[in-house]
């Protein structure tokens, strides 16, 4: 990109060579150390600068970004501060912070949020170490590892609304083939998707399922950039197979599991479709209602507007909570 | 935010569909599906044989049960864009709408003559804001108790017997010693519980006490009691419960796996589909749910007219089609509901549905649904629902559930 730019540019500055030296070389003169300068404009040096100069390639975007996204999240932070409600315009003439004590306030604000960080530390960490497990074991060149590969990666590639179906009829309490299996060994049938004790656990482990390969996947794109020599030097120092691993490989997988905890992180707050096409509707089961659930409970559902604001900014909020330290992490290595 | 964006989105999208714009008579509604698609279909052919001269542009929005219908009209009507009418239910229902639905008292209600013709209670659930907004369409029955005679008949319950909710948990008890079925049949969807405990409130506490608690003066003990009652009967539902909806185990009922089940009378229309070889009175049937017997627990559909119509005239012809004897005749006898006028001939109706309309004409009151938009608005509709979702589907919670209803009617 940036070649192309100076690439650009210095056509630019040959077609441009012949009248503008004719037009300059009067104002040509001789500088102290002998050399000569050139007298430009400030707007023509504004012009000729970088950020004008790749304008074309980066306002496009920053403008539909700015409008869409940022100028979007502005305008639901202060609807937020309105009692916006039911049908009619906003009120912004009485602004206030009174959504946000309505917040404290709301005990199902607090299950919400509760069940939120417990699906976010829970999905992520066991997404995490499957994910591993599956990527050291295929690491491993085990037979039909590419077939594996495949297999442990299709769920991903599945829809959301097909899968919940699919945990549906495999949680359902009386022919659910769950219930099925745990009854061989003498268990159950346990109501997995009814009760408020069983029905986050099911989630999380259905999100698992769906999830883990994609970690697999990117655990397994860094193991295969670990050259080959350090295997052979950990084996050649002696060093077990489960020692090598945890000495050697494993920590050189720590920027991998950094950008796959983001996106599970990220994802886990906003796992709405799922729990939308598991419970048919945006209202779940006691004990999994998560925060963006109870956003479009009370924006679309009551057409609270302004709390549902309200609780879209604290999920907001959190998303940054997360991304921030990953991005001024990756910008002081260099990466961005 | 996400609202500003659906209603822009929405208001470009019905600006390019809508073809000839303001002047189509645009009407939407839910029913997509089955016995309703079939009843909506019967409803607009016959308008297109009464008014040929009219253009009009039917809009199904199925899916989520009415929230995606809800939704848009909510869009459309905060976008500046409303359609000529969309159905929905009247009653507290409309007070969510504010200034955005309008008046048709005149040109609808008195030029037709529709105040005479319809029952009194369909009446003032239409009136709204000094006028009137809607016009039914028809009715459904709220406190109907399916039942499976076979399943009955084993177990050696009389269901004509049942008229309290101790009788009713004495014969769940008897089924369930006697059969393998289910006694009752239930999905613990919050709106299915809270229109069974309306249906118990009004059975065991009566008429009064029922609106008391629907005008914010509900008697605390007479709360408790219901959800005490309740918590008996759903001790006999079906395992499953938490994650099936009605339609599921409204199967079990057909196929004998369960005796019971309370909904409104739109289950019946699984029993009278041609596919299922099932007779009224010899393979299901229905009594009042214990305790309503004098009553007709309503549940209303209506078009509902909005202010800024962009076919005022168009819009005030179809309405007064809607409140007519051929729309109802037409649109109820499909849609297993009953028309809300008063003087209706029962010749297109089944058998089923001519007892209903026999009932609906003798009962003593029409108390209005509380799980449908006619007693309370919306916002208290989800906070009760709220209440049930949180306190009373399995595990119970009678002081929590009770303390929430008190707090928030």
């Amino acid at each position: 990109m940036k070649r192309f730019l100076l690439l650009l540019r210095s056509i630019r500055r040959t077609q441009g060579e012949g009248p503008e030296s004719e037009r300059t070389s009067g104002e040509r003169r001789v500088m102290t150390d002998g050399g000569t300068s050139e007298k430009r404009s400030t707007f023509q040096r504004w012009l000729d600068s970088d950020i004008v100069q790749s304008a074309p390639f980066w306002l496009p975007p920053f403008l539909l970004m700015g409008f869409f996204v940022y100028a979007a999240i502005g305008w639901n932070f202060l609807l937020s501060l309105t009692e916006y409600s039911g049908f009619g315009d906003p009120d912004y003439s009485n602004l206030g912070l009174q959504n946000y004590w309505a917040m404290l306030d709301d005990p199902g604000m607090w299950a919400a949020t509760r069940n939120t960080f417990v699906l976010l530390v829970g999905f992520t960490v066991v997404c995490l170490i499957v994910g591993l497990l599956l990527a050291l074991l295929l690491d491993r060149e085990i037979r039909f590892s590419r077939s594996f590969r495949t297999i442990y990666l299709l769920p991903f590639a599945l829809s959301f609304i097909v899968t919940a179906q699919f945990w549906r009829w495999m949680y359902n309490v009386n022919n659910g083939i769950i219930n099925q299996f745990i009854g061989v060994f003498g268990l159950g049938p346990y109501s997995w998707l009814g009760s408020p004790k069983l029905v986050l656990g099911a989630v999380i482990f259905a999100l698992v399922w769906q999830f883990s390969g994609y970690t697999m996947i990117i655990y397994l794109a860094a193991l295969r950039s670990i050259p080959n020599d350090q295997y052979e030097a950990a084996r050649a120092d002696g060093a077990s197979t489960v020692r090598m691993y945890w000495r050697v490989i494993i920590p050189q997988l720590r920027p991998a599991m950094v950008s796959a905890t983001v996106t599970l992180v990220l994802f886990a707050l906003k796992a709405f479709d799922f729990l939308y096409a598991t419970f048919d509707g945006y209202r779940p089961r006691r004990g999994a209602d998560i925060l963006a659930t109870k956003m479009v409970r009370e924006s679309f559902g009551r057409s609270e507007w302004a709390y549902g604001s309200s609780i879209a900014l604290m999920l907001f909020v959190l998303s940054l909570g997360v991304i921030t330290p990953y991005l001024y992490n990756q910008y002081k290595r260099g990466n961005l | 935010m996400l609202k500003g964006a659906g209603a822009a989105g929405l208001a470009g999208l019905a600006g390019c569909t809508g073809g000839g714009g303001s002047d189509t008579l645009e009407v939407l509604h839910g029913w997509t599906g089955g016995d309703g698609a079939d009843a909506a279909d019967a409803l607009f052919s016959a308008f297109e044989d009464e008014h040929s001269d009219i253009d009009f542009n039917e809009n199904p929005i199925g899916g989520g049960g009415n929230e995606n219908l809800d939704q848009t009209v909510a869009n459309r009507l905060q976008g500046g864009n409303p359609p000529s009418s969309f159905a929905g239910w009247p009653g507290a229902n409309l007070e969510q709408y504010g200034d955005a639905v309008g008046d048709i008292e005149s040109e609808v209600w008195d030029e037709a003559g529709l105040k005479e013709a319809h029952v009194q209670e369909a009446v003032e659930l239409c009136e709204y804001n000094d006028g009137f907004s809607a016009v039914p369409l028809g009715s459904h029955r709220l406190n109907d108790l399916f039942y499976n005679v076979g399943v009955l008949e084993d177990a050696g319950v009389d269901p004509e017997s049942i008229d309290s909710a101790d009788a009713l948990i004495d014969a769940l008890d008897a089924v369930e010693s006697e059969t393998d079925a289910t006694p009752f049949a239930f999905s613990l969807a919050p709106w299915c519980i809270l229109q069974t405990w309306a249906q118990t409130m009004l059975g065991e506490h009566g008429y009064e006490a029922y609106t008391n608690f629907i005008d914010g003066n509900g008697d605390e003990a007479a709360v408790r009691d219901t959800f005490e009652k309740l918590e008996q009967i759903l001790g006999y539902i079906n395992s499953d419960a938490a994650s099936v909806d009605f339609t599921e185990v409204n199967q079990d009922i057909m196929s004998g796996d369960a005796a019971f089940i309370h909904q409104g009378n739109w289950a019946a229309g699984a029993y009278l589909s041609p596919d299922r070889d099932l007779t009224y009175g010899e393979d299901w049937d229905a009594i009042r749910y214990p305790g309503t017997e004098d009553y007709y627990t309503l549940h209303i559909d209506s078009f509902i007219y909005p202010s800024d119509n962009p076919t005022p005239e168009d819009t005030a012809t179809w309405l007064q089609f809607v409140g007519s004897e051929e729309a109802q005749v037409a649109f109820n006898q499909y849609k297993g509901s009953i028309p809300t006028l008063t003087d209706v001939s029962t010749d297109e109706f089944n058998p089923y549905l001519t007892d209903t309309i026999d009932d609906f004409d003798n009962a003593a009151e029409k108390p209005p649904t509380l799980a449908h938009g006619l007693a309370v608005d919306t916002s208290t509709q989800a906070d009760l629902e709220d209440v049930l979702n949180n306190n009373f589907a399995d595990p119970y919670d009678v002081d929590g559930a009770t303390s929430g209803f008190m707090d928030s009617v």
